[in-house]
């Protein structure tokens, strides 16, 4: 498939050793990719590889042993704002409601209170959340979290939004669901989209391109671009044979 | 890296103490802390001197200590053997915690400084009096630690056991128990220390030895360096049963939670 | 299959009949062991009142103390008195209490200078304090207040240090991310706020700390207060003095703590922990 669009960020020969009492264990072994603007692009990786380690290493949390991550051309060294993290567990502030959990982002930017409220309003209502603006986040369910987790990311204006294992903890019914209405916001909402899953068929539903990683440590095995239109039909023999050659691909996770 | 930085705060800590300890020293000798408020080298010389004078309480330090301890000791292991099975079998059978529930909350918010009066006009001021009232210290926090412990028994287990045709009794003595001995440990802690703490009370207002008996009669002498003196050595008491208790715990904890 | 379903069946019966028994009794079982408490109480009373008063006399007493003075104030003007001390100590033990634990739990070099000499002298019980309060500031108010706050102080700064350091570090990530850069920004608006249900439950036990403390300290020396009242009673050797002041005791107790129940599900109703007793 055709880029012509640039480069948004640019990930170059990242490494990573987590240094125990006096044992090394590499988790990223020499990661090189970029991201496009405006595409949707899929981390698929088995089990627990190191995928959130590398997202935390792109987003800033974390320092890479090696290797480095430059986003519009600047290097990234601290938490940068141009990036959105979706969490894998929500991580959603429970002593805030649904409104200033979604608002937080701006608040902390000091952006005029009206405009935090519009915003966040904004992202509520797309998520579906209408109505559910004084709940906490106790009182909500399992996928509601997780669409606040996402209306939280949009309304931060990230320029690349990063989502970590975010439907990893729903029921499968409410996974699909989420699958679909992330797809039509990714419509609504022209942005770069880094999505890290372990599950082949989210992975081709949803991305433009996706980036196969191997088991620990992890590093790039295959990319792949799906050329499939969206919204993509599971049982379209196109996509079930891709399917079986990246499955075919894939490291068996331990 | 992190080891340089534990060394910088072992190092800070060691160093706070000594100036501290320094000080309060020098701020002592030049009398600028008053006449009630001994030097540290004045408390040392108080423990040398209650080492082999009965003055002014009346007892060597080492017989307050033992008179504290075993005061202490017998209140502290009535409540366990009272409360603890109590707490257990709240826990475990609903139509008991429904009979004894409204009395226990009657009791639970009375401190057990409260009962020292009445505990010394119904038995005066002997042994007896101090252990129940030591008793009624340690009570409550067995009774309640016991019973949220066995309350927190996973039940996938109790189902398990069920399943294998193990009768309620059964299942109450060799499932509930056992999951419930972490909390019923730390409830011990909270006992011991409130126990110890109460006892000093009970000993202030009624007793002829013991630690607290020994700190009350040095202030009614003036004696400002017994009294620190008798607070470092309930300190260190306390906190040494502190640290044993933690070493049994972890031992009986060894075998991990469910 | 007809098998089970008449076991089923043929097990049904009985239990439903025993169950409605159970029920019945599960329903009665409260009232039936308050009922035996003062039954009990009323016999082991006896004619022995004056050793023994019975319910009806302890309660007869409280009621004539609302109205009749004793020492110069009511029953609820004792109670007052107490409660008042105990709410300055109180505060006291929180404008201090909670900066120190936050300052202790967020700042490595506080932790190994402050917060190591709070640890040394932590081990040493609020009531040993007492006697060295009396010779430092006298028997007066001043004194009272000092041993609250030094009693309810201990389980504050405990509460507010571990809260602190238990933070879960996804909340930091989670601040980070969203621009919270400063580490002013992180301690206002994730650390303490994650904190707040530990730094409320150090305020409930610093609260029945504070309960004990303000009665000890009453019996000891005071004019006033409920701890005052149970201790005159005693000297007097008027026990229905003593136990109405001990009931009074545990209802102002159960009083102070629905209290902070109370505010804490005012100022955290996120907190779905919070026991109500």
């Amino acid at each position: 498939m055709e880029h012509g669009n640039k480069v948004r960020v640019s990930v170059r020969n990242v490494t990573k050793v987590f240094k125990d009492k006096n044992r090394e264990r590499p988790v990223l072994d020499n990661i090189s990719f970029d991201i496009y603007d405006n595409e949707f692009l899929v981390l698929l990786g088995p089990g627990r590889c190191g995928k959130s380690v590398l997202l935390n290493i792109i987003s800033g949390l974390m320092p890479a042993t090696s290797g480095s991550i430059t986003f519009d051309g600047k290097d990234v060294e601290a938490p940068d704002p141009e990036f959105g993290m979706v969490f894998q567990r929500t991580g959603l502030l429970p002593w805030l409601t649904v409104m200033d959990n979604v608002r937080f982002g701006p608040s902390m930017r000091n952006v005029d209170k009206s405009e935090q409220y519009s915003k966040a309003q904004y992202y509520i209502d797309m998520v579906g959340l209408t109505g559910f603006e004084k709940h906490y986040p106790y009182q909500l369910s399992g996928g509601m979290k997780q669409r606040v987790g996402i209306a939280r990311a949009y309304a931060n204006s990230p320029k690349v939004l990063i989502m970590d294992e975010p439907f990893g903890a729903l029921d499968a019914q409410t996974r699909y669901n989420m699958e679909n209405e992330v797809l039509s916001f990714a419509e609504k909402e022209k942005r770069s989209i880094l999505f890290v899953t372990n599950n082949i068929e989210e992975a081709l539903l949803l991305g433009d391109r996706i980036i196969l990683l191997t088991a620990c440590p992890a590093s790039i095995k295959a990319i792949y671009d799906i050329p499939f239109k969206k919204p993509r039909d599971t049982m379209d023999q196109d996509f079930l044979e891709l399917r079986k050659v990246i499955s075919e691909n894939t490291d068996l996770a331990l | 890296m992190a080891s340089r930085k534990q060394h910088r705060y072992a190092l800070l800590t060691s160093a706070t103490f000594i100036i501290f300890l320094i000080v309060w020293q020098i701020a002592g000798s030049l009398g600028l802390l008053g006449n009630y408020t001994p030097t540290p080298y004045e408390v040392l010389q108080a423990f040398f001197f209650k080492l082999d004078n009965i003055g002014p309480d009346g007892s060597l330090l080492i017989t307050n200590i033992l008179s504290s301890l075993y005061t202490s000791f017998v209140g502290f292991v009535i409540a366990v053997v009272v409360g603890i099975p109590l707490g257990l079998l709240m826990g475990w059978y609903k139509l008991f915690s429904r009979f004894i529930n409204p009395i226990f909350e009657i009791i639970r918010p009375i401190p057990a400084v409260a009962w020292i009066p009445l505990m010394i006009v119904w038995v005066g001021v002997g042994i007896t009096a101090k252990a129940l009232i030591i008793f009624f210290a340690a009570f409550v926090s067995c009774v309640i630690n016991a019973y949220t412990g066995i309350r927190q028994t996973n039940p996938a287990l109790i189902n398990v056991a069920k399943t294998y045709g193990a009768s309620n009794f059964y299942t109450f003595i060799h499932v509930g128990i056992p999951s419930a001995v972490p909390m019923i440990f730390a409830g011990l802690k909270i006992a011991l220390s409130t126990s110890w703490g109460t006892l000093v009370a009970a000993e202030m207002l009624a007793a002829s030895s013991g630690l607290g008996y020994m700190i009350s009669m040095a202030r009614q002498f003036g004696r400002a360096d017994i009294v620190v003196l008798g607070m470092v050595v309930i300190g260190l008491l306390g906190f040494l049963f502190n640290f044993i208790f933690n070493i049994i715990e972890a031992f009986v904890n060894k075998g991990g939670s469910v | 299959m007809s098998r089970v379903e008449n076991h089923v069946e043929s097990g049904k019966d009985p239990a439903s009949k025993n169950s409605s028994i159970y029920a019945f009794v599960f329903r009665i079982a409260p009232f039936v062991s308050l009922f035996l408490l003062v039954f009990i109480w009323f016999a082991a009373a006896g004619d022995n009142n004056r050793i023994f008063p019975n319910p009806l006399i302890v309660l007869r007493k409280m009621i004539d103390m609302l109205f009749n003075p004793v020492a110069k104030a009511t029953l609820l003007q004792h109670a007052g008195m107490s409660m008042l001390r105990v709410i300055c100590g109180l505060g006291f033990a929180i404008l201090i209490g909670i900066p120190l634990g936050v300052m202790i739990g967020w700042n490595g070099s506080v932790r190994a200078t402050i917060g190591a000499l709070f640890e040394c002298i932590r081990p040493i019980p609020v009531l040993a304090w007492i006697p060295l309060i009396i010779m430092w500031f006298g028997i007066g108010e001043k004194a009272k207040v000092i041993m609250i706050f030094i009693g309810a102080l201990t389980p504050i700064v405990v509460n507010s240090y571990t809260g602190i350091k238990f933070v879960p570090a996804l909340y930091l990530d989670v601040g980070k991310m969203f621009n919270a850069s400063t580490e002013k920004q992180l301690l206002m608006k994730i650390v303490l706020p994650a904190a707040l249900p530990s730094i409320f439950a150090g305020i409930r036990n610093a609260t029945s700390v504070a309960w004990m403390v303000v009665l000890a300290s009453e019996m000891l020396a005071a004019k006033s207060g409920l701890g005052f009242l149970v201790y005159r009673g005693m000297e007097v050797f008027d026990i229905s003095l003593v136990m109405a002041g001990m009931v009074s005791i545990g209802l102002a107790g159960a009083f102070l703590s629905f209290l902070t129940s109370f505010i804490e599900r005012k100022v955290c109703p996120w907190n779905t922990g919070i026991k109500s007793e």
